[in-house]
């Protein structure tokens, strides 16, 4: 019980977070940009939604493993990722180029 | 946010006619050139991996069977899967961004390449961590 209370407080600071990031800082968001970022060691952080087809989802994992970078799997879809983005459309993987204010990547990797 | 497409690093070609080959990285150009204005590599491959070999083979044909062909080519990252292995085959004297321009500078360098791929297949038995064994076979 107290474990599922947990994890909805955190989803809600991560969807603050995300939010703050969209307003303040870079990302991209999508596949091909996802890939393209890690290449040229620019993403600080990758999230994922937990409905990307697991190929997708293992090869981001394998690059983000090369280039020491930390994933996060989201909690949600991608229609609620590309809403937690202030998106209308649906986005599976996104990378953080510059958090600007947030603190999400001190604070999400040390959650996993 | 380490750079991981460095020289020595062993990839494999996702599209092209080398689709499927394993390569190594000889030289980066992360920010492109004027003639190709996106991040590509120069890679050496093998075309032609070594045939199986079987302990009732002479030792003509085991000769045969382990021979390697190579290749090199310039090709743009997005059509590399990087992997998390490195070869540490010496081949940047003998590749150069010109042994592309001409054919007969392509094919000694191509010679080259082929001889330090084969020594390193038939040598690398000895050592059980050695990738190149891995890095040979299709």
């Amino acid at each position: 019980m107290v474990a599922a209370k947990k994890t909805k407080k955190t989803h809600e600071s991560i969807n603050n977070r995300l939010a703050l990031v969209m307003k303040s800082g870079k990302y991209t968001l999508g596949y091909k940009t996802v890939l393209k970022s890690l290449r040229n060691s620019k993403g600080k952080l990758i999230i994922i939604a937990n409905n990307c087809p697991p190929l997708r989802k293992s090869e981001i994992e394998y690059y983000a493993m090369l280039a020491k970078v930390g994933v996060h799997h989201y909690n949600g879809n991608n229609v609620d990722l590309g809403t937690a983005c202030g998106k209308y459309f649906r986005v599976c993987c996104l990378s953080i180029i510059d958090p600007g204010d947030s603190d999400i990547i001190k604070t999400m990797p040390s959650e996993q | 946010m380490v750079k991981f497409l460095k020289p020595n690093k062993a990839v494999i070609l996702l599209q092209g006619r080398y689709a499927g080959r394993k390569a190594v990285i000889l030289r980066t150009f992360d920010d492109g050139t004027r003639d190709r204005a996106y991040g590509h590599c120069l890679v050496a491959g093998i075309k032609k991996y070594p045939s199986k070999v079987i302990k009732k083979d002479s030792a003509k044909k085991t000769a045969k069977k382990s021979r390697v062909k190579a290749f090199v080519k310039l090709v743009n990252y997005q059509h590399l899967m990087p992997t998390r292995y490195t070869l540490d085959v010496d081949l940047k004297d003998v590749v150069t961004i010109d042994s592309l321009q001409s054919k007969d500078k392509k094919v000694t360098a191509l010679k080259e390449t082929k001889k330090r791929f084969e020594e390193r297949f038939k040598t690398g038995k000895n050592r059980y961590d050695d990738y190149s064994i891995i890095l040979m076979v299709g």
